[in-house]
């Protein structure tokens, strides 16, 4: 029965070439745009190197401190003093990864300016994160407490400075005006990762900027890293626990929030939510409309062209229906022709998204982003597809249920 | 009125050529009310086709109140349409859209001429018909002789010379039709108009003037 | 026969509901295209107010241990004369962290005897900032060597769009003004009145601000030194420059930037999404068009019997054409009649606090366009209709 219903589908968007390359033009450049759009966001939402372990991470990615009378606010990075002895006295965390927010800064080889963007990490860091190793390996416990000037750097980094060669370990390499000695080499890292990105990574003993200040505020951010996805609520239990007893320290403020968040609520607490509201629903509610909107035009357009296919073959299906077709066949018909319509459409808008990744890719413009088509987005795009396909359906398909026999062999 | 030398029409496809009209020669006198009759596909709806300039035959001469229709253009045709000519067909053609009087002033519309006139002449025409009470309706809500009762409002409000009429009682039922052929036949004893009609009905066409037979194309008897 | 065409789209108008939404969210989508284009392109013509080309920026964090205002003014004293005595350095100056293209602001509220402002830019720099930048001055003096003026109060230089929006067509000079958390101590005078300068790159509007020398107690706030250099400064120039800053100030993290790069990066951030949201709004309002395209030649396919009638009663072949281009334009204007009025809330509301000539202009624009598509959409079914010959569409059997 299906096979039947196939080959009349393919017979009949032959026969008016137009209006099939019409809808399929549609079709496939709308889903094209979806796609590349949802793999967008899921490289930025999900885990990528060298940040492998989010499902069982929490970020801590600002600190607010607030006088509740008089309204002001100040709102920054946390210090180094605060990740450590604070959000480090936690016993539940397997680990916790402490790093600077990457700045640039400047270095001249045979006058040639390279900006460097660098990054002050603790021990810990390396652990959590999964970087991969090219040449050598990251700073030790003891080089850090020693206050070494040793880096890691990443490829980028290294091809700008050194050339084209072979190993660079143990050669000099200097930036912001101090020497290092190159220890290892990473593979490059996107700037898409807001707390990862770096190419050049450092103890945080030697940073110029004191790390010893008492200060609540400063550079840092921090992951705290738990044994398990089943240990998250605990953690974040004896987390919100600890933040109660942080002291202020100054009468200027009287009140103080920190956030351990998963990594999607930690980007959108920042520009849409506020202390007591992660702002995620806002940001999914936002993206949805924004998909919504964009995918009506196409759906409408089809839904009048489909209307129109219909009333053009009217005579044929009032002919059907006076020899005994039952408007659930015809219904039925119609919209399996609908969706193998849209599924084809779908598949020439996979080949364009995935030309239009290659694209994308290809031209760099943010430089390191290698967007790629998963199983997820191609899951999340077969639903929409389908999804597609019968709502473009279903109303012309009720309005040819509709049509009266008589009139529809009268008409011409 | 209307003179017709050696008209031939052809339809051609891929593969057949059909001879509708065979070298027909007809003269129609001003005032005359003539029938066409024919089994069908005898070629008389293309013959009043042609008549009426709405095709074009693919041999021989027509001239129309003395004009030579042969070397008039697009605009030149269409203006001719419109003052000379009125036609009605068997299945109406009203715009279903549109009300009974804006349907009947349509041929005012490719005239010049003030709204108020052209309302003022389509009243008059729905009138004459007998539908003053229908000005508002839509055609979907007439019968079929009400709607060819407008049909023939909207060929008679220009007040053209000639009217060509395609089977005009072939929908309708004897009693409807009968009244039709009233209109028609007083149309042309009290204003002069010439009528060509072509109909399938023995009797109609022996109320009027002059009767003409087709055959496969060509006249007979 | 206008009015006759208009009858006859009102009567179809529910055959047609679908056909209208399309054009009405079409018109939504390109109208919000639009807005942006408008907004960004009022705000390019308008001139930069300064010049950025050869300008460089010397970052640093203030990491001197002392906290005595006297040592650190006598410190970056000195280093403002090193730099000055470089042969490729011509003008220097120490500002806050709100310079051009920096993405970073910080306002204050201002107020007069009778009224209050919010939300001004609040500008602390050296005296010489200037001749770095170029500033335009408009109206009587920039910042001098005087602490006070003769009246004993604190010198301001005020903007162009402050000034209007403060004292109209009216001199400002001599004017006093305080912050929102002054007191009589800290009167300001306003001094001068500069141009307005476009801090957020060629695409964005200048805001309203202004400008206050910065005192010996600002250097321990101040991270920034704004160069502008000669010619021939190059990479050799820049790689000395940076050892010299960087071995004066150890314990500092020392980056350099060219203003000019900076204006590119905050060009690119605004124009890319604008671009990309251009392509997709046009990729929509093409299947949009073709969808149109191919429902009016439905329709007319639909209407022979109709355009074979008006043939026959006499209208010529140019007539048909017109006239369903005609119909087609009107169902448009039905659906635009409704854009508009969505479209018009937002010069009304002042969406956003943009300009109402902004969207006015969009609203325009967008009309006009939409009509554009739907001309071209039915010019060839239309011309098709017209070839029909009258015969043929009236003998349907």
């Amino acid at each position: 029965m299906l096979k039947n219903y196939f080959k009349i589908a393919i017979a009949v968007l032959k026969r008016r070439k137009f209006f099939t390359f019409i809808s399929l033009f549609g079709i496939s450049v709308t889903l094209c745009i979806l796609m590349v759009g949802t793999a967008f966001i899921d490289k930025i939402v999900s885990a990528d190197y060298p940040d492998m372990k989010r499902e069982r991470s929490l970020y801590i990615n600002s600190i607010e401190l607030r006088n509740m009378k008089e309204g002001w606010m100040n709102k920054s990075l946390l210090s180094f003093h605060t990740l450590n002895d604070f959000m480090g006295s936690l016993k539940t965390p397997e680990k916790l990864a402490i790093s600077s927010q990457s700045t640039a800064t400047n270095t001249y080889v045979n006058n040639k300016k390279i900006v460097v963007d660098y990054k002050y990490t603790n021990y810990a860091y390396w652990e959590v994160m999964e970087y991969k190793f090219l040449e050598g390996k990251p700073y030790t416990a003891k080089q850090i407490e020693e206050a070494q000037h040793v880096a890691v750097i990443s490829e980028d980094l290294k091809k700008a400075y050194f050339g084209d060669t072979g190993s660079v370990l143990g050669r000099d390499l200097e930036a912001d005006n101090v020497r290092y000695k190159v220890i290892g080499v990473v593979a490059n890292v996107s700037k898409t990762l807001l707390y990862s990105y770096a190419n050049l990574y450092l103890p945080y003993t030697v940073s110029k900027v004191s790390w010893k200040s008492s200060d609540l505020m400063g550079g840092y951010t921090g992951v705290l890293l738990a044994k398990s996805v089943q240990d998250l609520p605990k953690m974040q239990a004896e987390y919100q626990q600890m933040v109660r007893k942080i002291p202020i320290g100054t009468k200027e403020f009287d009140h103080l929030y920190v956030a351990a968040d998963p990594y999607l609520a930690g980007l959108t607490r920042n520009g849409f939510g506020n202390e007591h509201d992660t702002g995620v629903a806002k940001v999914i509610a936002i993206i949805g409309a924004l998909a919504f909107i964009f995918m009506l035009l196409p759906t409408i357009s089809l839904v009048n062209i489909n209307i129109t296919r219909i009333m053009e073959r009217s005579s044929e299906i009032g002919v059907r229906k006076a020899f005994g077709a039952s408007s659930s066949t015809l219904v039925y018909q119609f919209i399996i022709e609908n969706i193998i319509l849209t599924c084809i459409g779908g598949i020439i808008g996979l080949l364009l998204s995935v030309l239009a990744i290659y694209i994308i890719n290809a031209a760099d413009v943010i430089s390191n982003l290698n967007l790629s088509l998963n199983l997820k987005v191609l899951g999340y795009s077969f639903v929409v597809c389908i999804f597609f396909g019968l709502l473009s359906g279903v109303y012309p398909a009720w309005r040819m249920s509709r049509l009266n026999v008589v009139s529809a062999l009268k008409a011409q | 009125m209307i003179h017709l030398q050696n008209i031939e029409k052809v339809y051609r496809t891929d593969t057949v050529e059909t001879l509708a009209v065979n070298s027909i020669s007809l003269d129609i006198a001003k005032g005359e009310f003539l029938s066409i009759m024919g089994p069908s596909g005898c070629g008389k709806s293309t013959l009043l086709n042609i008549m009426g300039l709405l095709d074009l035959p693919s041999k021989g001469n027509i001239s129309i109140d003395g004009k030579d229709i042969r070397n008039m253009k697009d605009q030149e045709l269409a203006t001719f349409r419109n003052h000379k000519l009125g036609f009605i067909f068997q299945s109406y053609h009203l715009i279903n859209d549109l009300q009974v009087l804006d349907n009947v002033e349509l041929p005012l519309l490719y005239r010049k001429g003030s709204e108020k006139d052209r309302k003022q002449l389509a009243t008059e025409a729905l009138e004459k018909v007998g539908l003053s009470n229908r000005l508002k309706h839509f055609p979907t809500q007439l019968s079929g002789g009400q709607r060819q009762r407008v049909a023939i409002a909207r060929a008679i409000v220009g007040k053209p010379q000639i009217i060509l009429a395609d089977e005009p009682t072939g929908n309708l039922d004897s009693a409807m039709g009968d009244e039709i052929m009233d209109i028609l036949i007083n149309l042309n004893k009290n204003e002069g108009t010439t009528i060509v009609m072509v109909t399938h009905d023995e009797n109609m066409a022996r109320k009027t003037h002059r009767l003409v037979r087709l055959f496969d194309g060509s006249q007979v008897l | 026969m206008y009015k006759h065409l208009f009858k006859l789209i009102w009567n179809k108008k529910k055959q047609n509901f679908l056909f209208l939404s399309e054009i009405l969210i079409s018109f939504l989508v390109i109208f919000i295209v639009f807005s942006f284009v408008v907004f960004y392109y009022q705000n390019y013509k308008q001139p930069m107010g300064f010049k950025y080309d050869k300008v460089w920026r010397i970052s640093y964090n203030n990491s001197q241990k002392t906290k005595s205002s006297d040592t650190l003014t006598l410190f970056y004293e000195g280093l403002k004369r090193s730099l000055q005595a470089m042969p490729q350095v011509k003008e220097v100056s120490y500002s806050g962290g709100n310079v051009p293209f920096a993405d970073s602001h910080s306002t204050t509220n201002i107020k007069t005897k009778d009224k209050e402002f919010d939300r001004v830019n609040n500008y602390n720099v050296d005296i010489s900032h200037k001749q770095v930048f170029q500033m335009q001055l408009l109206e009587g003096k920039w910042l001098g060597k005087a602490d006070r003026t003769d009246k004993g109060a604190i010198p301001v230089v005020i903007n162009k769009r402050l000034k209007e929006k403060m004292y109209g067509a009216k001199s400002p000079v001599g004017k006093n003004l305080w912050y929102g958390e002054d007191d009589k101590k800290n009167t300001r005078e306003v001094i001068g009145v500069v141009a307005d300068m476009k801090y957020d790159g060629d695409y964005y509007g200048g805001a309203d601000g202004m400008y206050s020398k910065i005192d010996t107690s600002f250097y321990r706030w101040v991270g920034t030194i704004s160069l502008r250099v000669s010619d021939d400064a190059d990479a050799a120039f820049e790689s000395k420059l940076y050892k010299m800053v960087a071995n004066t100030m150890k314990d500092s993290n020392i980056e350099i930037t060219h203003y000019a790069q900076m204006r590119e990066s905050k060009n690119a951030i605004t124009i890319i999404p604008l671009i990309i949201l251009m392509i997709i709004a046009g990729f929509l309002i093409f299947n949009v068009a073709l969808g149109l395209f191919g429902v009016l030649w439905y329709s007319i396919s639909k209407r022979r019997g109709e355009i074979g009638l008006r043939m026959a009663i006499g209208a010529s072949g140019k007539s048909i054409s017109s006239q369903l281009i005609l119909e087609s334009m009107f169902l448009a204007t039905l659906a635009l009649i409704v854009g508009c009025f969505f479209a018009v809330q937002f010069p009304l509301l002042k969406v956003y606090d943009v300009q109402a000539s902004v969207y006015l202009y969009a609203i325009v624009l967008s009309v006009l366009f939409i009509y554009l598509i739907v001309f071209l959409c039915s010019l060839y079914p239309g011309k098709q209709a017209a070839a029909i010959m009258p015969a043929v569409a009236l003998h349907e059997e």
